[in-house]
């Protein structure tokens, strides 16, 4: 069959459905028929599902004219998706498509909720065409002749891409593909990423730096144009309105009228708390919501999960309070209306969230935001100016990530082996990795070898082993095992399961938390008041109480910062507070009275300005600092200004940041007039300086606690297991002590430096802030 | 070097920064927890840990031997962490070079069989009572005694003015017994709360510091 009768098939399946096809998907058919690779840009919800299962079912029947009669074996494609939960969805679209033509395949999920039954029978017949997450085909790679298994390969799509882009599972997914481009032939790789700013960099990252596939490869965007509608939720007394930190609930009657007015409602938190608390306070307020809203975040059980989300696609839910937890995926026609309640701290969260609602095409999303503080107003408004102008965030792409390279050699030491002059080309053809030196490579292959750099007496170490043809290769059951429990990149707390005494499980919830906790005491989780029964064999028994008060557990989670273009929006909007009264939007002129307020006490700094705050209070000595930068920058200067003042007097400081600025706190006075005569923003010696700044401080061995896990240097324990193997348990911090004390050449160790620079603080980002601040005259207000 | 003297009935016993205390009147010299091995034990296992900590061990042993010369040196349990490996060998060549008496008091991570530490001229043993001093592993209260153990790897957050705070390793009194702090290198703290009425020695660097409860 030609490429036309092909795409016949489609359209004529596309017909039956009395769909029609997009300029996108039509132009995705066409380049994956041609043999290209390529990164879809679409929104979920769009239809780039088919996108892409349609070429490659159409494809399968040109390279086996004969399938009915003659069915090829073993897995044809790969579908990478981030979060298990999506896999469903997109086999239901898969197996719609194929049972509408009538090809015989068959498709199977393979996933961390997969039964090992299944397992072991894909393991023997594997489905045609598998749905995956990251972590489980690392966990294929680390199976016996896994190159069989993928002989027959023909594609690999890694749905939103832009997801793992900038995180460890990004880099984990570009060593996967450079190993499954050697061991098939014609494999065809395929991302779908929302819009962020670096479209043409997610591809290169995808496909390999100049390799045969990038060159070979198109950029597709599906233009859809739809309409996005941002309306804030201004209060009407701004007098009682919170100047910070807030959960917002002052503003919970305003939403009602907007739940009630539309099919179903979303309302994204910023934390599993937040959602928590504004799920019990609406059915406290408003109790004939009752059965008619749910909850949703990442910590609740799968089950209640899934059932949130069929309610939804069912009509039968009138609003769920949820976390990023439903940010992805799953196609929620029914869903009109959004409300944001918080920062989102980023344009393309913000709009992305905003995508869930009028989801079918043409539609248009409509979304509310609720600022749960004053400063937050002014965040609104500078997020509906990004919207309107389309800024987008880049998503960072990791480089150098030894740790997740550790990780990727012993797999593949533990299934097939491998010879290292075989893996340093594939390796050195990821965007990661383009860099790496041979003395690099060499230092990781010693590590997994030798657990240091040279031969030494009476060592026993062991993990991989070099045979005599100089295959590497893990032959201990123990260590391979181990392994295997270890692969991945997403490190979390401690968590217990949360589990009523009658039985029934609610949920997950971090250690540290619960371990606050005595028998007796009431915890809200789930949306229910809890009281804790015991805990045993890392189980969480509890029961419901009546009580009313009760704790709110936090889950330590990501801490999201303002992005760099977000920041820049918010500090031109702050400057409007200037302007005259024509150029201010409904948000500035709302907060016109908290303004003035602050210019009595101290000012609202001008474009020009740089503003530091200082005064006394029982805690000790506050110095304030506003550069509206993000939070992570602030950790940065915060600790460099920390360090470069010591030099000056010995002094030690408490570090506290927020998105809008940072506060250096001391016990004692310190002269604010030497900050300034010294010139101590200057970005001379930045990067020593912050280096030694980072060493007193806690941000590289936080890195390095990550870095620890994935590299395999501390065992986290066997699942579900409370007896671990306690003569192997130890912490990061620990290791992080004595790399730094006897081995501070070790690449894991600087590692956790470099990416505290080059990632947390986006690569000049503090730089460029300390040149705005240099340029800015600095008033000093004592208060 | 700063070391602090503390007296108990007609006792006086030196704590010294490495965390080991030496029991004057008997001249022998106490310390808890070095759990030798372990580095080993984790590098058996896959997991890295530099070798240059297991030396470093040793080294601080030889420094606090020669420093106080004792008759007697008696290791408060978990000598070793876990199963014989390689650090036996290291041991064996060690406890040659010391010329006094050598003494374990058996831990709950001694599971290295009696017969290998009798052969090298250990004696092991559960508990030592002596002249009013009950020394064991683990803290435990005996009558008309003053217990010193070990076990517990006390460590003590100290928290200033400016919400500033540090965590030391510590040597922990009670009024009747003395807990030590873990003597080896790859060894975590644990948190201690003292009450009123208890005394806390901090360490800080090379140095012995009677710290303020309250």
């Amino acid at each position: 069959m030609n490429r036309t009768q092909l795409q016949k098939i489609a359209t004529d399946w596309f017909e039956q459905q009395h769909w029609k096809p997009f300029a996108f998907q039509k132009q995705t058919w066409n380049a994956f028929l041609q043999g290209k690779n390529g990164l879809l840009n679409a929104p979920t919800g769009s239809g780039k599902t088919y996108a892409l299962w349609i070429p490659i079912v159409l494809n399968y029947l040109k390279t086996n004219p004969n399938y009915a009669t003659k069915p090829q074996k073993g897995v044809k494609a790969i579908w990478i998706t981030p979060l298990r939960a999506l896999s469903l969805e997109i086999k239901q679209s898969a197996e719609r498509f194929i049972e509408g033509i009538g090809v015989p395949l068959k498709v199977g999920v393979r996933s961390g909720d997969t039964s090992q039954k299944e397992r072991a029978a894909q393991k023997r017949f594997m489905p045609d065409l598998l749905i995956t997450t990251p972590e489980s085909l690392q966990l294929l790679l680390a199976s016996k002749d896994y190159d069989n298994t993928f002989k027959n390969l023909q594609a690999i799509v890694v749905d939103e891409w832009h997801e793992l882009l900038g995180t460890k599972r990004g880099v984990q997914m570009e060593l996967a593909l450079s190993r499954c481009k050697n061991i098939t032939n014609n494999l065809r790789i395929w991302g779908i990423s929302a819009t962020i700013g670096n479209l043409e960099q997610a591809r290169e990252v995808l496909l390999g730096v100049a390799s045969e596939s990038y060159k070979n490869s198109v950029l597709i965007k599906a233009k859809l144009n739809k309409k996005i509608t941002v309306k804030s939720i201004i209060p009407e007394k701004m007098e009682t309105f919170p100047w910070r930190g807030h959960l917002g609930l002052h503003l919970l009657e305003a939403v009602i009228p907007i739940i009630k007015n539309s099919k179903t409602t979303l309302l994204f938190t910023n934390t599993r708390a937040q959602c928590e608390i504004w799920f019990q306070k609406i059915l406290e307020k408003h109790p004939e919501f009752a059965g008619e809203i749910a909850m949703h975040h990442g910590s609740i059980n799968k089950e209640t999960r899934l059932w949130v989300e069929q309610a939804i696609h069912n009509e039968s839910l009138k609003a769920v309070v949820c976390t990023s937890s439903l940010d992805l995926g799953v196609d929620f026609a029914p869903v009109e209306t959004i409300v944001q309640i918080g920062g989102p701290k980023g344009v393309a969260r913000f709009m992305q969230r905003a995508g869930r609602s009028g989801h079918s095409p043409g539609k248009e999303s409509i979304i509310y935001f609720l600022p749960t503080h004053a400063i937050e107003l002014v965040e609104s408004a500078a997020l509906q100016k990004a919207v309107k102008q389309q800024i987008i965030e880049d998503r960072i792409p990791y480089l150098n990530s030894f740790d997740v390279l550790v990780q990727y050699l012993t797999t593949l030491a533990v299934s097939n082996g491998f010879f290292p002059e075989d893996i340093l080309p594939e390796v050195r053809s990821t965007f990661c990795f383009q860099a790496i030196t041979d003395a690099q490579y060499q230092w990781i292959l010693n590590f997994i070898t030798l657990g240091s750099q040279s031969l030494q007496a009476y060592d026993e170490y062991k993990r991989v082993e070099i045979e005599a043809d100089g295959k590497f290769r893990v032959n201990s059951r123990a260590v391979a095992m181990r392994h295997r429990l270890q692969i991945g990149t997403i490190v979390s707390d401690a968590v217990l399961t949360v589990k009523f005494l009658s039985g029934g499980f609610l949920g997950s919830i971090e250690e540290w938390f619960i371990s606050k906790l005595k028998p007796g005491d009431v915890f809200t989780f789930a949306g229910r008041n809890l009281e804790l029964f015991r805990i045993k064999n890392m189980q969480v028994l509890v029961k419901l109480s009546k009580q009313k008060t009760s704790k709110v557990p936090s889950w330590m989670g990501g801490r999201m910062t303002l992005s760099s273009e977000m920041s820049e929006m918010l500090r031109d909007e702050l400057y409007l507070t200037h302007a005259s009264a024509g150029k201010k939007s409904p948000e500035m002129k709302a907060l016109t009275h908290i303004f003035k307020r602050q210019e009595k006490e101290s000012i609202v700094p001008k474009p020009d300005q740089f503003l530091i705050e200082t005064f006394k209070t029982r805690d000790g000595y506050h110095a304030i600092f506003y550069p509206f930068e993000g939070r992570f920058v602030h950790e940065a200067i915060a600790s460099l200004l920390a360090y470069r003042i010591s030099l000056l007097v010995p002094i030690t400081f408490s570090i506290a940041f927020n998105d809008y600025g940072f506060e250096l706190l001391s016990d004692q006075e310190f002269d604010m007039q030497q900050v300034l005569d010294n010139d101590l923003f200057t970005t001379d010696y930045l990067k020593s300086d912050l280096q030694k700044s980072l060493n007193a401080s806690e941000m590289a061995r936080r890195k390095f606690r990550d870095i620890a896990v994935i590299s395999g240097l501390v065992f986290t324990g066997y699942p579900n297991k409370m007896v671990k193997n306690k003569h192997l348990q130890s912490s990061s911090q620990l290791f992080f002590n004595v790399f730094s004390e006897h081995e501070p050449e070790n690449l894991l160790y600087q590692q956790s430096f470099i990416e505290t620079f080059e990632h947390q603080l986006q690569e000049g980002r503090i730089i460029l802030a300390l040149e705005r601040i240099h340029k800015q005259t600095i008033v000093w207000k004592k208060m | 070097m700063k070391l602090e003297t503390i007296f108990v009935k007609e006792h006086s016993f030196i704590l010294h920064p490495s965390g080991a205390i030496f029991w004057k009147n008997e001249q022998m010299l106490l310390i808890a927890d070095v759990h030798l091995g372990k580095a080993s034990h984790f590098r058996k296992h896959g997991s890295p840990v530099p070798m240059a900590s297991v030396a470093e061990n040793f080294n601080q042993l030889n420094a606090v031997v020669s420093y106080f010369n004792p008759t007697t040196l008696c290791f408060l349990g978990d000598l070793f962490h876990s199963h014989l490996n390689n650090e036996w060998f290291f041991f064996e060549q060690w406890i040659q070079t010391v010329m006094c008496k050598v003494i374990l008091v058996s831990g709950n991570h001694d599971i290295i069989p009696v017969l290998k530490y009798e052969s090298i001229g250990v004696n092991v043993i559960d508990f030592l009572s002596k002249k009013g001093i009950h020394l064991t592993h683990q803290p435990e209260k005996k009558e008309g005694f003053f217990t010193i153990s070990g076990h517990i790897h006390p460590g003590v957050r100290l928290v200033g003015a400016g919400k500033q705070q540090i965590t030391i390793p510590c040597f922990f009194k009670q009024a009747n017994q003395l807990v030590l702090p873990a003597f080896g290198t790859f060894t975590g703290n644990f948190i201690i709360e003292p009450q009123l009425g208890e005394q806390i020695y901090g360490i800080a660097d090379d140095e012995v510091i009677k710290l303020q409860v309250g």
